[in-house]
């Protein structure tokens, strides 16, 4: 074998011209394709872990309640969290909780519209995403960790043009106004401490608060969450499969209330249930699966609906049209509310209803539900709930109503869509990957992965024509010589590997110089700065340079790939060759 | 793109809360007697706005932005509470002519007359986005909203004044559900009929946020309308709006509430 490789070495050498300029050629493909393939990657890696996972992570678990899922509310973070990072594992890189708001910001005699966000600085942040983040946000005046400061009131950063706009500098203050969680107007005063610059045109209207602060001036209580974000260490591999398992781990149990009634100065315990009543074929099933012994369904069915059981109305004194109070222990709040409805009926009550129970409208009960959640884990074991046999198991109500999976933007649509129309009244839970949340953005990842495939492709064009074309000349103008080899006794298959060896020597010196080459460009390229401001291409830069991510995966890969192309193109000419008679051979004459 | 979209949106905002402010505020009966007690003055507020015929007018928007100019906002109004419909048709500034807004019921259309489509927003959903809901149109009581704010002995905020040379009572109101634009109101009624004459709306900090005048009313089936309102943007100063209402009908509208009528009339 060492004798081939000398041979086919001497024979590279042999026609130093001819093969310089194949392998030139070559080279420059594979520094064409390193280029290519290393700012795809680069790009990639923006989408993925810059823009995706700001926006919206790599999956984000959203909760959403109120008139028409309005408010962006989970009532126990603690709960989230720990389903969070239970079904992450070490996967997980990060997770926060997305707030953000849109609101009007009036400076120094100047008014804009701004985006406000919270940055929770109170977290351990790893070097990778200290060094992340410091190469996305790069602070001209003030740090980060300014937001923490308690001697200012909401201490915020902003980028420099938006300071510019506003006409403000640090410690200045800009007075804001915004709709809290719940709609209501609210303001509130910021103090610059920090001014940015930003390469990232989705950022540079975003102003930046302490996260523990923006949830106040919204509203949240300590124990509340917005949505989470999840950010993972390999997105592309697992962000679906975390997506699922999420989704699983939130299915939701039964909602109830196990409360305190009191009426007519009389007290009794009982479970409050509540039924789905906008929807024909829920209140069907309510109708259908209750006897009234007083009052009517229709009145039951409405918004205000509330029904009792017989021995809680026997108890209380309690008939259509009077009222009661009931109050329970919320999980989080000291304070007891006692809230009063009006009974619309009375139903006739069994083992499947319960005795000690109450059914209420959707309307009506998650609102008191959800502005004090109660301790449903401590409370089950004093409440009734009905069996999943039960014939109205269905038409009863859940702790939230989980959404089905999708599997891209379309069906993600599709799916709010319905929603709107079933005008649900308990909270909308969602889990999403990026792959529904952001598929605009990787579908931009998708077009230039395409790109970079088609210049593969007129790579290997070039590779195979190159390739086919020196050999057969070769093979041509080495007739007798391998007529004369083959006379003094070297096998075909001696024959067939020296040609082969040619090639895949060449190609294999060719690919590491184009490879060098690719390296030395990459790194000129990466010296130029482009200003961008306030363009969206700004967002395929970092520090306002090109940016590439060559990986020695996928140079390998390449470079494989190029001598497996090299290989399959040589084989048949080299075959060809080796198949020639040796008297044939030596007749060969030109 | 989001400067973009939000700057597009204080035309629809604007005009959308100012109609349900108008709608509010338009049928305040002459009848209405001087209580003094604030609980009482806003039943009776509350009693004199039970509309029940429908009306149709023309309402017109002045708005006057700083740094923007004065825009011009003409649009047809038609609404009726029996069934909890309206509807808007723009007629001016010329790139909204045309565009409405229908709700029927549970239901709330957004129609543009470009793309001749309606797009279905839920009633309790933002309007193109924006932080005005369906929702604002509803027709609530303000009983079931606000509670009379008391001062540290218990009493009602409330007191005799005169706004200019007009007896008034000033008493102020605070929310009780957490779903009403401004959190605290302060009131400014007529000590005679009853009508409000200046309304300030305050953040949930505290921080006046808007004034309300209403400067000219009209007696229409006995009810008073105001056709000539002012709001005036306290947060951002030399921002206000004029709104004047005119071509008030309260003759029945018959069956318009439907989305052919709206395009129909958006032609």
């Amino acid at each position: 074998m060492k004798f081939l490789i000398m041979i086919s070495l001497r024979n590279l050498l042999r026609q130093k011209r001819r093969n310089i300029l194949l392998g030139s050629a070559m080279a420059f493909g594979v520094l064409i394709l390193v280029l290519a393939t290393s700012f795809s990657h680069g790009i990639s890696d923006i989408m993925f872990n810059k823009i995706v996972a700001y926006v919206a992570g790599h999956v984000n678990v959203s909760i959403r309640e109120g008139k028409g899922q309005m408010i962006s509310i989970f009532r126990d973070r603690d709960r989230l969290v720990k389903i969070v990072k239970e079904k992450t594992g070490d996967k997980l890189k990060d997770y926060d909780e997305g707030i953000g708001i849109f609101l009007r910001a009036i400076g120094n005699g100047k008014a804009e519209n701004m985006v406000l966000v919270g940055v929770n600085m109170n977290k351990t942040y790893s070097d990778e995403q200290r060094k992340e983040y410091e190469e996305s946000f790069h602070m001209i005046e003030g740090m980060f960790r300014d937001l923490l400061s308690t001697d200012v009131e909401n201490p915020v950063i902003l980028s420099k043009e938006k300071a510019a706009l506003l006409n403000v500098k640090k410690s200045d203050t800009i007075r804001v106004r915004f709709n809290n969680i719940y709609g209501q107007t609210q303001s509130a005063r910021l103090t610059v401490t920090g001014i940015m610059s930003n390469d990232n045109i989705f950022m540079q209207g975003v102003m930046f608060v302490e996260i523990k602060n923006i949830k106040e001036m919204m509203g949240y209580r300590p124990y509340e969450s917005t949505a989470i974000h999840i950010t993972l260490k390999n997105p592309q591999a697992d962000a679906v499969q975390i997506a699922d398992s999420i989704h699983e781990a939130l299915k939701p149990g039964p909602a109830f209330i196990a409360a305190d009634l009191s009426a007519n100065g009389i007290r009794a315990k009982a479970t409050i249930i509540p039924y789905m009543g906008n929807d024909d074929a829920m209140k069907k099933i309510i109708s259908s699966s209750f006897t009234l012994i007083s009052g009517k369904m229709d009145d039951v069915l409405m918004k205000s609906g509330v029904m009792v059981s017989d021995r809680i109305a026997a108890k209380l004194g309690l008939t259509p049209g009077s009222k009661m109070e009931f109050r329970y222990k919320p999980k989080f709040e000291a304070k007891i509310i006692p809230h009063s409805v009006e009974i619309k009926g009375v139903f006739r009550s069994d083992m499947t209803t319960g005795s000690d129970t109450v059914y209420m409208h959707e309307a009506l009960f998650y609102p008191k539900f959800y502005d004090r959640v109660p301790d449903l884990t401590a409370d089950v074991k004093d409440a009734f709930l009905p069996s999943p046999e039960a014939p109205f198991y269905k038409a009863l109500g859940t702790e939230w109503v989980l959404l089905d999976r999708t599997r891209d933007s379309d069906e993600m649509r599709k799916k709010y869509r319905s929603i709107s129309k079933r005008k649900i009244k308990a909270a909308a839970v969602d889990v999403n990957s990026m792959y529904e949340s952001a598929s605009d953005v990787l579908k931009l990842e998708g077009a230039l992965n395409i790109i970079t495939f088609g210049a593969v492709l007129v790579l290997f064009f070039i590779i195979v024509v190159g390739v086919i074309n020196t050999l057969r000349m070769t093979i041509r103008e080495r007739t007798r010589e391998i007529g004369t080899i083959r006379a003094i006794g070297m096998q075909k298959k001696d024959v067939r590997t020296i040609f082969i060896l040619e090639s895949v020597f060449l190609t294999l010196f060719a690919s590491a110089a184009g490879t060098i080459l690719s390296f030395i460009t990459m790194w000129l390229m990466s010296l130029k700065t482009f200003n961008v401001i306030d363009n969206p291409m700004g967002i395929l830069l970092v520090k306002q340079h090109l940016y590439f991510l060559p990986t020695i995966g996928g140079v390998v890969k390449n470079i494989l790939l190029i001598l497996a192309i090299s290989v399959v193109t040589a084989y048949f000419p080299a075959k060809r060759a080796a198949g020639m008679r040796a008297a044939d051979a030596l007749r060969h004459y030109e | 793109m989001i400067k973009k979209f939000i700057t597009s949106l204080p035309i629809h905002l604007t005009v959308i809360r100012i109609l349900a402010a108008v709608t509010a505020a338009m049928a305040i009966s002459g009848e209405a007697a001087a209580q003094p007690g604030v609980q009482d003055l806003m039943k009776k507020i509350e009693e004199l706005q039970d509309m029940t015929t429908d009306i149709r007018a023309r309402v017109d928007l002045t708005q006057t932005k700083v740094g923007q100019g004065t825009k011009k906002t003409n649009m047809l109004y038609y609404r009726r509470d029996s069934d909890d419909s309206f509807l808007i048709v723009m007629i001016a500034p010329e790139s909204e002519n045309g565009n409405g807004y229908l709700r029927v019921g549970d239901n709330f259309w957004m129609y543009r007359r470009n793309t001749r489509t309606f797009q279905h927003i839920n009633r309790d959903e933002s309007i193109g986005g924006s932080d005005a809901k369906a929702d604002d149109f509803e027709k609530r009581k303000i009983t079931e909203l606000y509670d009379p704010a008391r001062d540290a002995s218990g009493k009602d905020i409330l007191s005799p004044e005169n706004l200019g040379a007009i007896p008034v009572y000033r008493f102020e109101v605070l929310a009780k559900v957490n779903d009403v634009d401004y959190p605290k109101k302060i009131y400014w009624v007529r000590q005679d009929n009853g009508l409000p004459l200046k309304e300030q709306s305050f953040s949930l900090k505290g921080t006046l946020m808007q004034t309300a005048y209403y400067m000219n009313y009209t007696i229409v089936n006995k009810k008073y309308v105001p056709v000539k309102q002012l709001f005036i943007d306290e947060f951002e100063k030399g921002n206000k709006t004029l709104v004047e209402i005119s071509g008030i009908s309260t003759e029945t509208l018959g069956s318009i509430f439907n989305k052919a009528y709206l395009e129909n009339l958006s032609k």
